[in-house]
């Protein structure tokens, strides 16, 4: 799994790439820790290359977007292929996370 | 095909992809999507709770059905007795704020195989999966 964090005028561009499991996501977590700051963040999370998330990389997500919530901040996931979208129906998180 | 993991601190990784790798898998890329998601769920939590320090073994296996149409995993444990079947499916309707962070696992389980059963026996845990994996 790589992951890419990009700031453009503000808004912060994260792209990840393979597959989100029980062997990375403890680091994906630290990856992602500077976005668990800062006022109104608008995050916007490019999926076109991630492969596969299990309920490890769903809880981290889950985590990311309350603390977006609790600051009145914004967060899109994009381009999920639609195995990882089946994942984020099941669990009902297509509700509670914008995915475009 | 079955193999005894000992012990499993940490062997996650190398226990799904034992799995994966198992010649009873089938080759199409959106059922092994579903398998890999079960395996992982169901060895993730043999690995992280069913022994005191992650000290013990885990016996990981798949078969097929005499017809080749279905696919079964199983995973044996000595561990503590429990039965992951026996958990409160997450409230899926919850806003984010409400949602508990955990406890999806075994629930995408259930969702993403046909059949899945627990028993004790002998003083183990045997969870098995079944997924139909051909027409």
């Amino acid at each position: 799994m790589d992951i890419q964090i990009k700031n453009d005028n503000g808004k912060i561009m994260v792209t990840l790439d393979g597959r989100l499991d029980t062997s990375n996501a403890d680091k994906f977590q630290e990856d992602i820790a500077p976005l668990m700051e800062g006022d109104k963040p608008d995050i916007d999370i490019d999926c076109t290359n991630m492969e596969y998330t299990s309920s490890q990389g769903l809880r981290i997500f889950l985590m990311l977007q309350k603390s977006v919530m609790a600051r009145s901040g914004k967060m899109v996931m994009r381009n999920m292929n639609p195995q990882v979208k089946e994942v984020f129906d099941i669990t009902g998180f297509s509700n509670i996370i914008t995915i475009i | 095909m079955k193999k005894r993991f000992n012990p499993i601190k940490d062997k996650s990784s190398e226990i799904i992809e034992y799995l994966m790798s198992s010649p009873d898998m089938p080759d199409d890329e959106g059922l092994r999507f579903k398998l890999r998601l079960s395996i992982e769920e169901a060895v993730e939590n043999v690995v992280r709770y069913a022994y005191e320090g992650g000290i013990g073994w885990l016996e990981a296996g798949t078969s097929l059905d005499h017809d080749r149409l279905s696919l079964t995993i199983e995973l044996r444990d000595a561990g503590v007795p429990f039965n992951p079947l026996a958990q409160d499916d997450p409230d899926i309707t919850l806003g984010a704020q409400e949602r508990e962070i955990g406890g999806l696992g075994i629930f995408l389980c259930k969702k993403m195989m046909d059949s899945i059963n627990y028993r004790y026996e002998n003083g183990n845990n045997v969870l098995t999966m079944t997924k139909q994996i051909k027409n």
